[in-house]
């Protein structure tokens, strides 16, 4: 249960919000490579923490992110042309450049200074992996570029995926963090996925079904530690970790690629759903990819708006007969759908006032905790917050097998930390 | 597929103008939580969490060998009787101290399925006698919990 006003503190991500301020001091992910993927390709809309921007990648490779709207009449530059080192706005010819200034307004004299007091409001964007990330906040606070290890490693170990979800980021985040529900909800696809099936972890995960958490409080986030029962004397471990204020990792299973998430606010009542693949010491086979394209593991299946094909206008695709056979625990098809279909069922931005959490949400009571606090300490106080920084960003999730009478943090040691060159610790 | 005629027939009726129509009534009473302090430092915390208002949790300190339980006035109780109509147990520990009445309250709340938690009052650290004297017992541990982090799951818990 929440107040009204921590709800509403948590939620909203807009421009002068507690929130969005806590946002706007990380680099998030915006587009996919793939969406600008060539010099002069046609601009792409962009919504973001609440704010209507356009994408475009100039003659010279240049990418720039800025106001959606025309400083003249406010056309959207969505409808420009991207010529010759700008984006033309095709009511009246203003040109900007990547920075969002105005290089050309042809209906001024050739010698005007005219150009030089027109600006659009613009952020920075860079490439990093196979995604363009962007940066909405005080220049002067401009943190290093992400280093989370997806986009550190080489080419074609990583994945990289995009989809829509209808519903604020929160209660996306909020089912990253939540261990518990895995056992249910995704108990179908352990081994029928072929990028979860044939590890060692399955089997402790299936023959544990009421596992133990520990929720560890860290520098950059949380350690969310899911314990079960191994041989006699050891348990089995999956370790979770959340980095502020979007960031998820999900622990591994045998050689299979590892995983995560970022939760990105669209506005406050969207988000988009971020999932990678990657593998530190190797390429990704082309199965792998084929499967994750497919929308298998924590992909979708998508259209050409990154909106899943199951989605709520055709009910998620219920198939109530594979809910009956076991095949799925909730007649939906496929990881990523199965968390959306239940988040977005929740409403736009749930009543958090009328939940009835329980102590196994003790890690989501906590990440809460964690945000609000962080938000307060930045408007309050300016207090720099955590999980932008690189050594934040070096984090892996883990499976291991420890002997019972270890602390979980201190028996995965410099596992969690990513070292280009050293596999995953897995199970 | 049918396409359903209303959209509160369907998946779509995510909407927040449909959430209007989610009916409103007062929920049920809230939960019956335990709170036992397991040591001296872990007391204090547990008292002054105990001048909170709350619904119906309650509190208590415990030594060894934990089949009594002492109240914040200092009345001495039973165990047994204090979590017949309890359905949550959080145990705070600060240094690992009576971890026979860890054991005791564990057991006590396995055979009657009631949900145990912990809190590892240890700031800074990571690992300690504490965790290693709450991890059988209880189902969910906070590792290194704040004293705020007990305010936090109370009041989130509805205790």
């Amino acid at each position: 249960m929440l107040r009204t006003e921590i709800n509403e503190l948590l939620t909203q991500t807009g421009p002068g919000t507690k929130m969005g301020d806590l946002f706007r001091r990380y680099w998030q992910p915006v587009l996919l490579a793939e969406e600008l993927p060539e010099n002069d390709c046609p601009p792409v809309r962009v919504k973001i923490l609440s704010e209507r921007l356009i994408a475009f990648r100039d003659s010279e490779g240049r990418y720039g992110l800025m106001d959606e709207f025309c400083a003249h009449r406010g056309v959207s530059l969505w409808f420009g042309r991207n010529e010759e080192g700008g984006l033309r706005c095709p009511y009246h010819g203003w040109k900007y450049d990547y920075t969002g200034q105005a290089i050309e307004v042809p209906s001024e004299p050739e010698t005007s200074n005219f150009c030089a007091n027109v600006k659009l409001k613009s952020y920075p964007m860079v490439k990093r992996g196979d995604v363009l990330w962007a940066y909405l906040g005080d220049p002067e606070k401009q943190p290093p570029l992400p280093e989370w290890e997806f986009v550190t490693v080489p080419e074609g170990q990583a994945f990289t995926s995009k989809r829509l979800q209808e519903c604020n980021w929160l209660q996306a985040l909020e089912g990253g963090i939540d261990s518990s529900h895995v056992t249910f909800l995704h108990s179908g696809n352990l081994d029928s996925d072929p990028l979860f099936k044939g590890s060692k972890g399955n089997q402790y995960n299936k023959g544990d079904l009421k596992p133990f958490f520990e929720v560890v409080d860290y520098e950059g986030g949380l350690l969310i530690g899911a314990r079960r029962n191994a041989e006699e004397g050891h348990y089995y471990w999956r370790v979770t970790p959340w980095v502020l204020p979007n960031f998820t990792m999900v622990p591994p299973r045998g050689d299979h690629p590892v995983h995560g998430h970022f939760w990105v606010p669209i506005d406050d009542e969207n988000c988009w759903a971020w999932s990678f693949d990657y593998h530190p010491v190797r390429q990704l086979t082309e199965a792998e990819v084929e499967a994750m394209r497919a929308g298998l593991g924590v992909h979708s299946a998508n259209d050409e708006s990154y909106r899943p094909l199951a989605n709520k206008d055709n009910d998620y695709l219920m198939d109530r007969e594979a809910q009956r056979r076991g095949e799925t625990y909730s007649g939906i098809k496929g990881i990523a759908l199965q968390d959306s279909s239940l988040q977005e069922s929740m409403g736009p931005i749930v009543d958090r006032t009328k939940e009835r959490l329980v102590a196994t949400d003790a890690g989501i009571i906590k990440a809460r905790q964690k945000l609000r606090k962080a938000a307060l300490a930045l408007a309050e106080h300016g207090t720099e917050p955590v999980g932008n920084r690189p050594e934040d960003q070096k984090v892996r999730s883990v499976a291991i097998v420890l002997p019972a009478d270890q602390s979980f943090v201190e028996g995965i040691g410099e596992a969690m930390v990513a070292r280009p060159g050293v596999p995953q610790t897995t199970v | 597929m049918t396409i359903p005629a209303l959209m509160s027939s369907c998946a779509r009726a995510a909407t927040a103008e449909e959430a209007a129509f989610r009916i409103d009534y007062p929920l049920a009473a809230a939960r019956n939580t335990r709170v036992v302090a397991l040591d001296d430092a872990a007391e204090q915390i547990v008292r002054r969490a105990c001048a909170e208002p709350w619904g119906q949790a309650r509190f208590y300190s415990t030594t060894d060998p934990g089949h009594d339980l002492v109240t914040m006035t200092g009345e001495v109780v039973p165990l047994a009787g204090e979590l017949e109509d309890s359905n949550t147990l959080v145990m705070v520990s600060t240094n690992g101290e009576n971890g026979e009445a860890a054991a005791t309250i564990g057991a006590a709340c396995k055979v009657r399925g009631i949900m145990t938690a912990g809190l590892v009052v240890t700031p800074g650290q990571l690992t300690s006698d504490a965790l290693f004297a709450l991890r059988p017992y209880a189902r969910i541990l906070l590792v290194p919990a704040e004293e705020d982090d007990l305010l936090e799951l109370l009041r989130a818990t509805r205790a």
